[in-house]
């Protein structure tokens, strides 16, 4: 008779494929995606929503109005954001998506009256005709800054670390540095880019006041400033970024994505969103400027539901990312043969960095991106903003609100105490609010 | 010329009055009592001419395309950064990050410059006839970066095509730096270049020439220490 088979729990498949690579490469392993750990710290799903019963009346969930208007940027520009809905989607680069993947966002967002986000590369044209809502993005590595084309952005985002790998910069590898990107960028083709951690012409945050000011004046006062920051120490830096004048706030949790990356920054680094969104609004309340300053979160943003629960602890919007890009068939089971030839299947594929996304997503091969029609993909994100919103919309009508923004932590309680400590409201079946 | 007085006014006003003179078909404009204000002539998008007579503070010709702006003081942080063309001339110094990831144009820098001079930079020509900082040229993907007088620590480090030329002594090349002989062709570009902004400065055959190694490029692990020393 055969012995039973034990694996050691604590050098597990995956930790001995991880140690045999490393030992085969000398190199870090780098992936795209974003962690992919087992969820054991408190997430959204560790909430419900307390809908009406004889305490509070509901809405009419299919008759009666519930106002999505969402409006950011009011603290000093001229000319904040006004969106039809309060999802949007995140900054990713032409460079990381491949040029149908970009202008299917913009498309998509556009047709549901929302705001797409340039990335780490400079803007494509296409995505500006394409877009209703642009924000321009200027990160550190300053790839493709075009003065010409931050006047035409609707917002600026000064970014300072995304949830992913907060504190480093980006990361893009030369089999996606093509002839066009590294044009549009100013680079050598084919070559890696471990782009800065650091912006190249301000280091802390007393300099940062004077960077926004100068994007103020670049662009006339007209547009909002947002600040966006991986989830680190969020306390303090919301209170720093709102002292730098930033009229939006995005706040992006450690389950934030990324098209390449040291796999190790995206899977022990960082706090998750959940977290994350509830020391933002502690920061901006404790400075008085909850409100005043609005707050995106990001990282992970699955549905209508985390989306929900986000803007109930006090986010006016929230950024998705992956959820996109699975909406444009991402780990879709389709071409199956070439996942495989990627050592994946799909549900399973991680390999953004590669260049070779089977979908056409994540590649500058130009077959590979033939595989992403523009105009489906753009119905696909627009269907998936479309249903985010009804989701919000429901959840909302349901705890009696008659505006999405009006949700508020009153509305939940927690099915741990974890969340109940971080969220600071109550574990269900108690009234009480633990570490309080 | 248009005459513009800072006097007490906020640099929101001053930049305002700029762009009203530009609007209203100046092509010379003299700016008095910049009094080292941040922010001065950013996102200027003509090919006019701007005199800032006196120091300027931080960013000061940031986001530019195509003006010829002199500074006859000196210059604080991030001068003309992710400028895309034109000249920028400073009489003075600068600060930390002057000229930082321009993708065109010349900056010009008639007395020293501080840290992270060219960081970034994309494109374009930095001159300084002083003598420069730590980590100037760092992670420089183009363009050309020349400092007439010494270079501090950390040159050139992580470059990608990036050419630096240093007419002094080089504290301490960056890491992948690499010290090469100018070319003939170098040589004759720092001449004539030299001539036009620097009268006395060194001769082009008297630099060195510092380029990437390449060992940064693409991860190799035969190169394992230089990485460890990078990251």
């Amino acid at each position: 008779m055969r012995d039973v088979l034990q694996a050691s729990a604590t050098f597990q498949p995956a930790v001995i494929e991880d140690i045999q690579a490393k030992a085969d490469s000398g190199l870090y392993r780098i992936r795209g995606w974003g962690t992919l750990r087992e969820r054991r710290w408190a997430t959204f799903d560790d909430l419900t929503f307390l809908p009406c019963s004889l305490t509070r009346i509901p809405l009419e969930g299919y008759r009666e109005k519930c106002s999505t208007r969402t409006v950011l940027g009011t603290r000093f520009a001229r000319n904040p954001i006004e969106l039809d809905i309060p999802v949007m989607i995140t900054g990713m680069s032409w460079g990381a998506l491949s040029y149908n993947a970009k202008v299917a966002l913009a498309r998509g967002a556009r047709a549901v009256g929302s705001s797409n986000t340039t990335g780490d590369g400079g803007m494509l044209m296409a995505e500006r005709e394409n877009s209703r809502t642009l924000i321009y993005e200027v990160l550190p590595s300053r790839y493709g800054i075009n003065i010409h084309h931050m006047r035409m952005a609707d917002a600026i985002e000064l970014t300072i670390g995304q949830g992913a790998k907060p504190g480093t910069g980006g990361l893009l590898l030369g089999s996606k540095v093509s002839d066009m990107i590294a044009t549009q960028r100013d680079l050598p083709v084919g070559v890696d880019q471990r782009s800065p951690a650091r912006h190249p012409d301000f280091l802390g945050p007393d300099d940062m006041i004077i960077k926004v000011e100068e994007l103020r004046e670049a662009t006339d006062g007209r547009v909002p400033i947002l600040i966006k920051m991986g989830a680190s120490r969020v306390f303090d830096d919301v209170k720093l970024a709102a002292k730098a004048g930033a009229d939006i706030i995005v706040v992006d949790g450690m389950e934030g994505g990324t098209g390449a990356s040291p796999a190790i920054l995206q899977e022990h680094t960082g706090i998750p969103t959940l977290a994350a969104v509830c020391e933002a609004r502690a920061a901006l309340e404790d400075i008085g400027l909850y409100g005043e300053v609005q707050l995106i979160i990001a990282g992970g943003i699955r549905d209508g539901v985390d989306a929900a629960k986000a803007i109930a602890l006090g986010a006016d919007a929230v950024y998705i990312g992956t959820a996109a890009l699975i909406a444009l068939n991402c780990n879709r089971p389709l071409y199956v043969e070439d996942y495989q030839k990627l050592g994946t299947e799909p549900h399973h594929c991680h390999h953004c960095h590669t260049g070779r996304c089977p979908v056409g997503i994540t590649t500058q091969d130009t077959e590979l991106m033939k595989r992403l029609d523009i105009e489906e993909g753009a119905d696909r994100v627009a269907n998936l903003m479309r249903a985010m919103t009804l989701e919000i919309q429901m959840l909302a009508r349901a705890c009696g609100k008659s505006d999405i923004h009006h949700l508020e932590p009153e509305d939940m309680a927690a099915l741990s105490m974890e969340a109940s400590a971080i969220c600071g409201v109550p574990l269900a079946g108690t009234r009480k609010v633990f570490g309080r | 010329m248009a005459e513009i007085t800072c006097g007490s006014r906020s640099t929101r006003e001053i930049n305002a009055d700029i762009r009203k003179a530009l609007a209203a078909g100046e092509r010379e404009i003299i700016v008095r009592e910049p009094g080292a204000r941040h922010n001065l002539g950013v996102g200027i998008l003509e090919p006019v001419r701007i005199r800032f007579a006196g120091s300027v503070g931080y960013y000061c010709a940031g986001l530019i395309d195509g003006p010829s702006i002199e500074i006859t003081g000196s210059a604080g942080w991030g001068l003309a950064e992710s400028m895309m063309s034109g000249e920028v001339v400073v009489r003075g110094s600068s600060g930390n990050g002057a000229a930082a990831a321009i993708r065109g144009g010349t900056v010009v820098i008639h007395g020293d410059a501080a840290a992270r001079l060219g960081v970034s930079i994309k494109g374009g020509t930095v001159l300084v006839a002083g003598s420069c900082g730590y980590m100037a040229g760092f992670m420089g993907q183009k363009g050309r970066l020349v400092v007439c007088g010494d270079a501090g620590d950390a040159f050139a480090d992580s470059l990608y095509e990036t050419a630096c030329f240093v007419g002094g002594r080089i504290q301490g090349l960056g890491t992948d730096a690499v010290v090469e002989a100018p070319t003939p062709e170098d040589i004759a570009w720092l001449d004539s270049t030299l001539a036009e902004y620097f009268p006395g400065a060194p001769r082009g055959k008297q630099f060195q020439k510092v380029v990437a190694g390449r060992k940064l490029w693409n991860f190799d692990k035969r190169e394992w220490k230089v990485w460890q020393e990078a990251l």
